[in-house]
């Protein structure tokens, strides 16, 4: 299992809210806009006030692909990495994985669930949405 | 109002020397025994000594510094050297680099060079090696590599399924331009895939890496380097070859910018929506020419994908619609715009798209294996992700 560097200034409140099973992603105060990665400035209206706000855990596929060739043991094939826009705020998509095959729909709705992959890091990650 | 340089140096530089290494899967050599062949090639090419070289121009990514490279060539006079990135956007902004030398002063003949054992050390289709944690420190990494998503191949194809949603691009589509790079090399005796012909059954049929690509839909992962020399028009008239000019050069970014390298463009609003749009725009202002004035064109071709989002930021077709385009014909030879005339980087060999520009500049001087008959101008580019960057070349202004 590849780890995250989780103390970064810049994403490391990604994981401090994940590490609490919370979802959380910037966006700027001013405009609204959302920013992934998170940056200090927004480079919509390009005020420094990026802050971060609660997700609700629910997005859309908005692309994935079905990996075949093993790239690395602790990932082993075939895996499906799905990217999601939240609904919360189109500017962000987030990763995920989802071990196997999978029959997937680009549109269709995920929901965020909560993978504890060390002692001090938990991913979030997502699934297709629970009718 | 200010006067637009970028007009005033239309061809006034020009690409006078061009060498390479034989392209392999193992070099059995150094980065920098690689570097300094092509780069003594190049020179001997233009009819110079590594007395004239007072400038030289590098990759961000390559293992070799111009002190190193400097010290292959026994360079007495080095006074400017640089190096740009990142990646596969390099090329064409190490182009400009050095025409900014030129033109402003600070060197007389630059060398521009790329140098990797991209296949039998650095290989950018496996991951970076076992490490405590990834990312941090503006890599964005951490967001990426722990869910698996690890290499180029696996960010192209989530782009290449978006595009197949969004505009019904079919898997034929992209094969279309695996095909039209293939038939390229086998006209070309030193690219990696000469004698071997490919199919649109064998493409189809080909091994799944990370779905919708296939293996040909992948480049060739290579040793070897490549190198240009670039100096004024003037001086390359009383060179050994006919000058090869550099009309224009461009780099653009996407609309929706957002930090880090690669895998953070999953978040742009657009999946056409890269850097070489705003570079086309601004190119073709430049160079006073549009697509429709080019007689070939080297597109950065990592990834088939690579290739029809280019088809489309650099206007050869509409948005949406390189797909069809790429199935056409047009892109083949004969076609009305010929692509990596020697096989790219899909079947040439990768030197990170520098190896566009020592076709660009056979193909322009009239001494292609795989020539379209009186080429008077083409265009490289170079990259996709952060940013993207071309050139126009020109014959003989």
């Amino acid at each position: 299992m590849i780890l995250p560097f989780t103390e970064d200034r810049d994403t490391g409140p990604f994981f401090a809210a994940a590490r609490e099973n919370r979802l959380v992603y910037a966006a700027c105060e001013h405009c609204g806009r959302g920013s992934h990665p998170p940056a200090p400035f927004c480079s919509h209206c390009r005020e420094p006030r990026s802050a971060w706000q609660e997700a609700s855990g629910k997005g859309r596929l908005y692309s994935f692909t079905t990996v075949t060739h093993q790239i690395h043991p602790d990932y082993p094939a075939p895996y499906v990495l799905v990217v999601v826009t939240l609904d919360d705020n189109q500017d962000v998509r987030l990763i995920g994985r989802i071990d196997g095959d999978a029959a997937l729909e680009i549109g269709q709705p995920m929901e965020v669930w909560f993978e504890q992959v060390a002692d001090d890091v938990t991913l979030p990650q997502w699934r297709p949405a629970s009718a | 109002m200010m006067e637009d340089l970028a007009l005033a140096a239309r061809d006034k530089c020009a690409i006078v020397g061009i060498g390479k290494t034989e392209y392999s899967k193992d070099s059995g050599r150094s980065t920098l025994a690689l570097a300094t062949e092509a780069a003594r090639a190049a020179i001997a090419d233009a009819g110079l000594s590594p007395d004239d070289i007072d400038g030289i121009v590098r990759c961000d990514m390559d293992r070799t510094m111009p002190v190193s490279v400097a010290a292959g060539l026994g360079l007495r006079r080095l006074h400017f050297w640089g190096e740009t990135g990142p990646g596969g956007t390099a090329p064409s902004m190490m182009i400009g680099l050095a025409v900014a030398a030129v033109l402003s002063g600070q060197a007389k003949a630059v060398v521009v060079y790329r140098s990797l054992n991209g296949r039998s050390e650095d290989r950018f289709g496996s991951p970076s090696g076992p490490r405590a944690r990834a990312g941090g420190f503006g890599s964005y990494d951490e967001l990426y590599q722990p869910y698996g998503l690890l290499t180029p191949g696996q960010h192209f194809a989530m782009m290449a399924q978006r595009h197949m949603h969004e505009y019904g691009t079919k898997q034929e589509h992209l094969g279309a331009i695996a095909i039209a790079c293939r038939e390229a090399a086998n006209r070309t005796p030193h690219a990696q895939m000469h004698d071997k012909p490919l199919t649109m059954e064998a493409y189809l049929a080909s091994r799944p890496i990370s779905l919708p690509l296939r293996l040909f839909d992948f480049c060739l992962e290579s040793d070897g380097a490549c190198a240009v020399v670039v100096t004024t028009t003037e001086r390359a008239r009383d060179l050994a070859k006919p000058p090869v000019t550099i009309r224009a050069v461009a780099g653009g970014q996407p609309s929706d910018t957002r930090a880090g390298m690669m895998f953070p463009a999953l978040s742009r609003g657009d999946v056409t929506d890269i850097g070489g749009r705003q570079a086309a725009e601004e190119l073709w202002r430049r160079a006073g020419l549009g697509p429709q004035d080019m007689d070939f064109a080297q597109l950065y071709d990592c990834f088939t994908i690579s290739v029809l989002l280019q088809l489309e930021a650099f206007g050869f077709c509409r948005a949406g619609e390189g797909g069809p385009f790429a199935a056409s014909g047009a892109i083949a030879r004969g076609g009305s715009i010929p692509i990596n005339t020697a096989g790219g980087n899909m079947s040439e060999g990768y030197m990170h798209g520098l190896n566009h520009f020592y076709e660009a500049v056979r193909q322009l001087r009239g001494e292609a294996d795989n020539q379209v008959e009186g080429a008077q101008a083409g265009l490289v580019t170079s990259g996709l992700y952060p940013f993207g960057s071309a050139v126009v070349l020109g014959r003989n202004a």
